[in-house]
């Protein structure tokens, strides 16, 4: 059984493949009943996304006005999704699916193979005259005082306009884009992510910057193509060795090397120069940004599949798909970072909004260590801008558990022994901010005390734990569900 | 210049970029504002897009456009 699911995660090279799967698995629903897009779609998404466990993916197709067309949300939108996209069974636990990715590092080679373009379903169609998106996007307002109709889980495909045939210089990357009427769309960027690079190196030197944005993706490119990796590795080289499986590619009309089997790709070029008013977009931490003057896209062409499935996201205030689709993975990251100083480190939780709130379990090595290993966790690379709220527990504390965290908090933390770190560096986007990108950091040390710290340790009751209760609670959990069938 | 009036902007001569057809018969339509670039459709709630009852925090000053900071300057 398990095998199984494995050979099948492998084999996914599609969002079709992946949605087939997960309804085999009863983990994806088509929604048949006519829906309005405002604000049904909206309401539907985010009514799925209390169930962070087990909400299935959604396939809307019939939205009225849209007659024919598709669109799903929720493709990444519970642990249930991610559990069977790496290959392994509902009911898989959080801490299981951490262990799952953090254990790929460096496990198996990228295997990337060309399709021709005629041969690539990407370009079953193809529109390259009388452009409008509205034709092809069933859009909708994601959030109700967004700007406009955006497309919330887009993975955008360039090359260095300095360095166009530099394969590993391509940056895939997912950015929000805004409409802006038939065939134009903005794009937001800051000038540290990839993209802001390309597009400040374009306006400097006069150079294009075409790009190609791709919409109903491989499920694993999107889970593998946010996290930030060095500049000049390829997205796509690293999510095939992450899923363990092969990408097709092949190119886009522009020159751009895209996902042979993508739903949908738009084609598009830099106006060079040229800022539109962007925003507010409802973003992650459940806050509206600003409205921003952007740089704008114009569209050249549109390929897409037959009866393509326009894909999205919903996101803002959470638990929303935005965080099941990246909270692994922000996770792993930071959670290797710190284990080659502190082997001492467990596992890492910074699932809550990208990380502003991180949990970090750790065995303490002498009095007070919980601390220096918190101070390190500020300093890696998703640190220094994200983990605003750190809270260290113990090693035999799952920090997926929050039940187990609210323990340790209720009974480890005195409060004149937390750390609040005044005016450090914050994330322009963090609502509680006194200014945007500067706010205080706060470390509370919820472990257990050690010599030669003077308060006499309780006597701790030690409950079972490790795989042999997490495989009697699943059992006890198939044993119910059993008993109602 | 269209009597479109933005909800979001106050400004007329708002954009039709597109309509929502079932059956030939026209469903809904999508507006885009060429001053503060808000697009919207006309079937969406009261509350999103009706003038006076759209909430002010999310207005746009037409007036004072230097506001609205730019990104990615060199
Ligand atoms: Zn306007």
């Amino acid at each position: 059984m398990m095998q199984d699911l494995a050979k099948r995660s492998r084999s996914i090279t599609s969002l079709r493949d992946f949605l087939e799967l997960l309804g085999d698995a009863g983990q994806a629903i088509t929604w048949s009943e006519r829906v309005m897009p405002e604000p049904d779609v909206r309401n539907i998404a985010v009514a799925a996304s209390r169930d962070a466990n087990g909400a299935p993916a959604i396939v809307f197709d019939n939205i009225a006005g849209y007659p024919g067309k598709r669109t799903a949300v929720g493709v990444h939108g519970s642990w249930d999704n991610i559990a069977l996209l790496l290959g392994r069974p509902k009911g898989t636990t959080i801490r299981e699916l951490f262990f799952e990715i953090a254990g790929r590092w460096g496990d198996a080679a990228a295997q990337i193979s060309t399709v021709p373009e005629g041969q690539a379903p990407v370009h079953e169609c193809r529109i390259e005259s009388g452009i409008n998106l509205y034709d092809v996007l069933p859009v909708y307002r994601i959030n109700e005082f967004d700007g406009g109709f955006y497309l919330g889980k887009a993975s955008v495909a360039s090359r260095d306009p300095e360095d166009p045939d530099n394969f590993g210089k391509q940056n895939v990357g997912i950015y929000r884009l805004q409409l802006q009427g038939p065939d134009s769309f903005t794009l937001m960027t800051i000038p540290s992510h990839d993209m802001g690079k390309q597009i400040m190196a374009a306006e400097r030197t006069g150079l294009p910057l075409k790009i190609a944005v791709m919409l109903g993706n491989h499920p694993g490119l999107a889970v593998f193509a946010a996290t930030p990796i060095g500049y000049e590795e390829s997205e796509y080289s690293y999510a095939s060795a992450m899923m363990g499986a092969p990408i097709r590619l092949t190119r886009s009309g522009n020159g751009i090397d895209i996902l042979a089997d993508s739903e949908i790709v738009i084609e598009a070029e830099m106006q060079l120069g040229e800022r539109v008013l962007e925003g507010p977009f409802g973003e992650f931490p459940g806050s509206y940004s600003g409205v921003r003057k952007a740089p704008i896209f114009k569209v050249t062409a549109i390929s897409h599949r037959k009866n393509p499935i326009f894909e999205n996201i919903y996101i803002g205030r959470g638990w929303t798909e935005h965080d099941t689709l990246i909270g692994l993975h922000t996770s792993a990251p930071i959670y290797a970072q710190l284990r080659q100083n502190f082997p001492e480190v467990t596992a890492v939780n910074a699932l809550y909004q990208h990380g502003l709130t991180g949990i970090i379990s750790v065995k303490n090595r002498m009095a007070g260590f919980a601390k220096t290993v918190a101070l390190r966790a500020l300093s890696t690379p998703h640190g220094v801008m994200y983990l605003k709220n750190l809270i260290m527990v113990d090693a035999d504390v799952d920090p997926f558990d929050l039940n187990q965290v609210m323990w340790a908090l209720s009974t480890r933390t005195r409060a004149d022994d937390i750390i609040v770190l005044p005016n450090m560096p914050a994330v322009p986007i963090d609502p509680s901010a006194v200014v945007p990108g500067k706010g205080h950091r706060l470390i509370i040390d919820a472990t257990s005390y050690l010599p030669p710290d003077p308060v006499g340790e309780a006597h701790l009751v030690t409950p079972p734990t490790g795989p042999d209760i997490d495989e009697l609670s699943k059992k006890i959990r198939a044993m119910q569900l059993g008993a109602v069938q | 210049m269209s009597k479109t009036v933005c909800p979001r902007c106050a400004t007329g001569g708002a954009l039709d970029d597109y309509q929502g057809k079932e059956g030939g018969k026209v469903v809904w339509t999508i507006h885009r504002c060429p001053t503060c670039c808000f697009s919207w459709r006309d079937s969406e709630p009261a509350s999103a897009i009706g003038i006076g009852t759209r909430s002010a925090d999310f207005a746009v000053d037409a007036a004072n456009f230097d506001r609205y900071v730019k990104i990615l300057q060199q």
